[in-house]
């Protein structure tokens, strides 16, 4: 009995390697499993053996359909896809387009100023904001550019009325917090700024700036050039090279302008840079005795330097965008791609 | 300003080709912004910074190459002869303004041939840009050049009376300037008279009657000052702008006078022949005193973040010809500690100590600094206004909305006119630039549907834009800026107000707004447009967008930002998960038309059950079974408790106190009930 039931195990697996389709797995079923299968063939015998064998056989025959149940349901599913793409002639295709929610985005200035924030915030800076339309004591007076003085040149400013100006920089926000606040002082100020440029390719009567002012006892050139090399190489990374040059600014004395080197042509000389290698981002320096005294601030104490950022300027040679006045035409075709 | 490479080796020597020069001198503060090669020569465009006008002159750039390569200066010839006669024997001089005018020479040259200046000095001319015209015009356009300071000629023979007075113009009076222009003057100008009448605007450009032509045989060369508040004001006032003026303005060389007019002499001799008078006419008022300033090596270490030496420091300040006072240790007492210097009279920016570290920051080199990467620690704490501001952006964009950035400045159409938040006009800029840009708005929604345009122009159909900006609105002095969040959306107008619910959740406003019916903007459509109260303030409006050119049907919300900054709350408590299950009941009720959601809400809520925890709308119905004037509401009502599981009577109970109330209140008739457990 036992022999013959190790010898159907041995069968069954033989005839596995002959089943090609389903029918073929439907047919081993029935030969097996079936009401007159092979194995209900063996349970027929069992009331005709030794009471004292019954048991054991039985187990025996029990374990047996077991392993051919599991080979023929094996068998069943693999041949069954078949029957189903015959049935609906349909396949689901994984590759179609998923559905994507709507997803906006913040406008690349407002990206930047934060960029802008998030770096000098790590830095102890506070974000502030200042009016827009102020006086010429904040615009000019306090900031040591006086009336008639040829400095004026370079802010020409609108006008709303007598001693009524839209702000031309974001200097004006130092003098506002310096007049409430006794140092140290740390603070960044970004916001929007006037001045009567006729709009081309890359200028535009309002744009934005991000002003820095820190003032303490004991700061020197030598945290401003620190200060802001951590800003440019997180903004532009790190392998961007950065230069300090001399300039004017009636604010700030010592001044300097800072250039990068270009991206573009990284620093060989193209049309972006005017062949020189070098693309100016921002103006900075130490802020003049004159612009404390407008506060009262004890010059000889203290020391302190700010910065004007150009915040299109920047995220215009960031990611080469060469129109100043696709930031203003909100196309979404432009937005999306930031 | 534009140089030439070649002229400028005439002062100073150096071995730097143009690029090389133009990297040297950015490093220094000059940057040269341009270079052109012409002919044989470079034309180098510096950008000059309006505190450095000494280097409007050749001479001047030579001086900082000088500084920078460490060489020295070469003056150019001024030595000439002259005749036996006196200028004073010539021309009589009166200058009644000696505060405008502090400094005025007239030197006299006679019997001179007017002709094309000699081809070196066109080439050098054309070179920077400037065009020839006969050798006197040329000569003193040459020297300026190569000294910064201006000069004129007039025409001797045309001057009335052998006069020149500086005084102020008288009214009635006008010239006609060399460039053709006829300007009235004025009391407040200053202007070079003759004998008769105005022969030039003081220090901006000399009268057409009296300038150097073909003819002229005597010509008076003036050189002079003028102080630089008052050049700015008249050639500000009169809209004639020179190279002169532009010198003026910015001050000249308080010394410059005398090398300008011989230098200037000596070429008209030389090219133009004549016979020059002997002395010159040189009215000064008071002395110009040389400015003496101490540095502190301490203060000038602290301020660059650098420990340099003394030598070092003065070594630099000898370069930028600045005189040591306290050149050695003498005695016994060292000198190591401070440097006392006198500043070089065209230096007129340096007159601090703090001026003085600039100038040896600027030798020594910006990038020879150290760049110090330690900063005290300071803690930084967002504010509640940037908290908002990133909240509502992040919110928005989460939804699919982009932000948008528009100008504040806008035209005077109506409907950029729009103002929501107040009576007073806008306020107008004094000096546009053009129509288009020439009011502060007053409404953020009127450059939000001009973006939608564009992007309807450009193909993109659907948009969901918002921006936040602020708003200008007159007050008595200063204007008032109000921070607005504006949204455009093409949605509806439900879909857009779940949008301001959700958003106010989102920032922990828990008040309720109320939705008021609002008619009073060009904006929206009459029907469909609100205006939202939160508490005591007006919150903003909302409505359909009336803009007929629309495909698609666009609503639009502004709302006050400020506002929602004061009433935001970010504090959160847990609240306990409730163990027991909820009971909702779904009822339909019929009310009038005009009844509103918002009454039925309250008036529910007015039925005060202590386990109501919701209620929901969820539809609206008018039809065949209702009566017409009439309409179905159909919503939900939550129920729960925190502490037991709520029997269906109590439930019942409530319900019909709710059902009772309506009806009272409203009229409302149950039209179905359906039991949801």
């Amino acid at each position: 009995m036992l022999e013959k039931l190790e010898e159907v195990k041995k069968n069954i697996h033989s005839e596995i390697k002959s089943v090609t389709a389903l029918k073929d797995a439907e047919q081993l079923k029935i030969k097996y499993l079936g009401r007159k299968g092979i194995i209900q063939d063996f349970m027929k015998l069992i009331p005709s053996l030794p009471a004292e064998q019954r048991a054991a056989i039985g187990l025996r025959i029990n374990s047996l359909k077991t392993e051919v149940a599991n080979i023929v349901d094996e068998l069943l599913k693999r041949f069954s896809g078949e029957i189903t793409s015959k049935a609906t002639h349909e396949i689901f295709d994984v590759t179609l387009p998923g559905k994507r929610p709507l997803v906006g985005k913040k406008h690349p200035l407002t990206q930047t100023i934060d960029d802008i924030k998030e770096v000098f915030a790590r830095l102890g800076f506070d974000v502030v904001y200042g009016p827009e339309v102020e006086s010429e004591y904040y615009n000019f007076e306090a900031l040591n550019i006086p009336a008639d003085h040829p400095s004026r040149t370079d802010f020409d400013t609108f006008y709303i009325k007598n001693d009524m100006l839209l702000r031309s920089q974001t200097s004006t926000v130092q003098i506002r917090v310096m007049e409430k606040q006794k140092p140290p002082i740390r603070i960044i100020a970004p916001g929007r700024v006037y001045r009567p440029d006729t709009v081309d390719a890359r200028h535009s009567f309002m744009f934005h700036q991000a002003e820095g002012l820190l003032v303490d006892e004991g700061v020197s050139f030598a945290d401003l050039r620190g200060v802001l090399n951590q800003f440019i190489k997180t903004y532009f990374g790190q392998d961007v090279h950065v230069r300090f040059r001399p300039s004017f600014f009636p604010f700030t004395e010592p001044s300097a302008e800072v250039d990068i080197s270009c991206s573009l042509c990284k620093g060989k000389g193209c049309s972006v840079c005017s062949y020189s290698g070098w693309v100016e981002i921002l103006g900075a320096g130490m802020v003049d005795p004159n612009v404390f005294k407008a506060v009262h601030y004890d010059a000889e104490k203290y020391t302190g330097f700010a910065f004007g950022i150009g915040v299109e300027r920047i995220t215009m040679l960031k990611y080469g965008i060469n129109d100043i006045r696709l930031f203003y035409e909100n196309d979404i075709r432009f937005l999306s791609q930031f | 300003m534009k140089i030439s490479y070649n002229w400028l080796k005439e002062y100073v020597n150096f071995y730097l080709s143009a690029q090389e020069l133009a990297d040297k001198l950015a490093n220094a503060g000059l940057v040269v912004a341009d270079i052109q090669s012409v002919e044989d020569d470079f034309c180098l465009d510096v950008e000059v910074t309006s505190n450095r006008p000494d280097c409007l002159g050749v001479i001047g750039i030579a001086r900082e190459v000088a500084a920078v390569v460490g060489a020295g200066v070469q003056f150019p010839e001024t030595n000439y002869t002259s005749a036996d006669i006196e200028v004073s024997k010539l021309i009589s001089i009166a200058v009644e303004e000696p505060i405008l005018c502090p400094h005025y020479t007239a030197r006299v040259v006679r019997h001179i041939t007017v002709k094309p200046s000699p081809e070196w000095m066109q080439k050098r001319l054309k070179c920077i840009g400037l065009r020839p015209v006969n050798n006197i015009v040329d000569i003193t356009n040459y020297v300026m050049m190569e000294t910064g300071q201006p000069l004129h000629a007039f025409d001797l023979d045309k001057l009335s009376d052998q006069k020149i007075i500086v005084r102020r113009a008288k009214s009635g009076e006008e010239i006609v300037a060399i460039n053709g222009a006829r300007r009235a003057l004025f009391h407040d100008m200053l202007v070079i008279a003759d004998g008769k009448r105005p022969v030039a605007i003081a220090g901006i450009m000399g009268g057409k009657d009296t300038e150097v032509s073909e003819s002229t045989r005597h010509i008076l060369l003036e050189c002079a000052q003028f102080e630089p508040r008052q050049v700015r004001r008249t050639s500000k006032a009169t809209g004639i702008a020179s190279d002169s003026s532009y010198r003026f303005e910015r001050a000249v060389d308080p010394e410059g006078v005398e090398l300008a007019s011989k230098r200037a002499v000596k070429l008209i001799k030389d090219f133009a022949e004549g016979e020059v008078a002997h002395g010159v006419i040189d009215i000064r008022s008071g002395k110009y005193e040389k400015k003496r300033i101490t540095l502190r090596i301490e203060r000038l270490n602290k301020v660059l973040g650098l420990e340099i030496k003394r030598t070092i420091a003065s070594d630099i300040l000898k370069r930028l010809q600045f005189n040591i006072l306290n050149e050695v240790e003498t005695g016994f007492k060292p000198v190591s500690t401070f440097i006392d210097v006198e500043v070089p009279s065209y230096r007129g920016d340096v007159y601090r100590e703090i001026d003085l570290i600039e100038e040896i920051a600027r030798i020594y080199g910006y990038n020879n600094i150290p760049t110090k990467t330690s900063i005290s620690v300071r803690g930084s704490v967002k504010s509640k206004y940037e908290i908002v501001e990133d909240a509502v952006r992040q919110f928005l964009i989460g939804i699919g909305f982009y932000e948008a950035k528009t100008f504040s400045i806008v035209d005077t159409s109506p409907l950029q006119s729009v103002n929501l938040w107040s009576d007073r006009v806008g306020i107008d800029i004094a000096n546009p630039l053009r129509q288009e840009e020439s009011r502060l708005r007053t409404c953020l929604l009127p450059s939000l549907i001009r973006a939608k345009i564009y992007n309807m122009n450009h193909g993109v159909e659907q948009v969901r834009i918002f921006e936040i900006a602020k708003v200008y609105l007159a007050g008595e002095k200063l204007p008032e800026e109000k921070t607005c969040l504006s949204i455009l959306a093409d949605m509806d107008y439900l879909t857009l107000k779940g949008i301001v619910e959700s958003l106010l959740v989102s920032l922990g406003i828990t008040s309720k707004c109320e939705w008021v019916t609002f008619a009073g903007s060009i904006l929206f459509k009459a029907d469909k447009s609100t205006k939202i109260q939160l508490g005591n303030n007006i919150l903003g409006y909302m409505g359909e967008a009336k803009e007929l050119e629309f495909k698609t049907s666009s609503c639009m919300v502004e709302l006050d930002l400020d506002l929602l900054v004061k009433m935001s709350n970010f504090a959160k408590y847990f609240q306990t998960l409730s163990q027991f299950p909820p009971v909702l009941r779904d009822l339909a009720i019929i009310v009038d038309e005009g009844v509103a959601w918002a009454s039925i809400e309250k008036c529910i809520a007015a039925a005060n059950i202590s386990f109501m925890t919701a209620i929901n709308f969820f539809d609206i119905y008018r039809g065949k079974q209702i009566p017409s004037g009439k309409k179905s509401i159909a919503f939900n009502l939550c129920f729960q408790s925190s502490d037991r599981t709520l029997k269906s009577e109590e439930v019942d109970v409530a319900q019909q106190m709710i059902l009772d109330s309506l009806y009272k209140t409203l009229g409302a008739e149950l039209r179905k009930q359906c039991k949801i457990l």
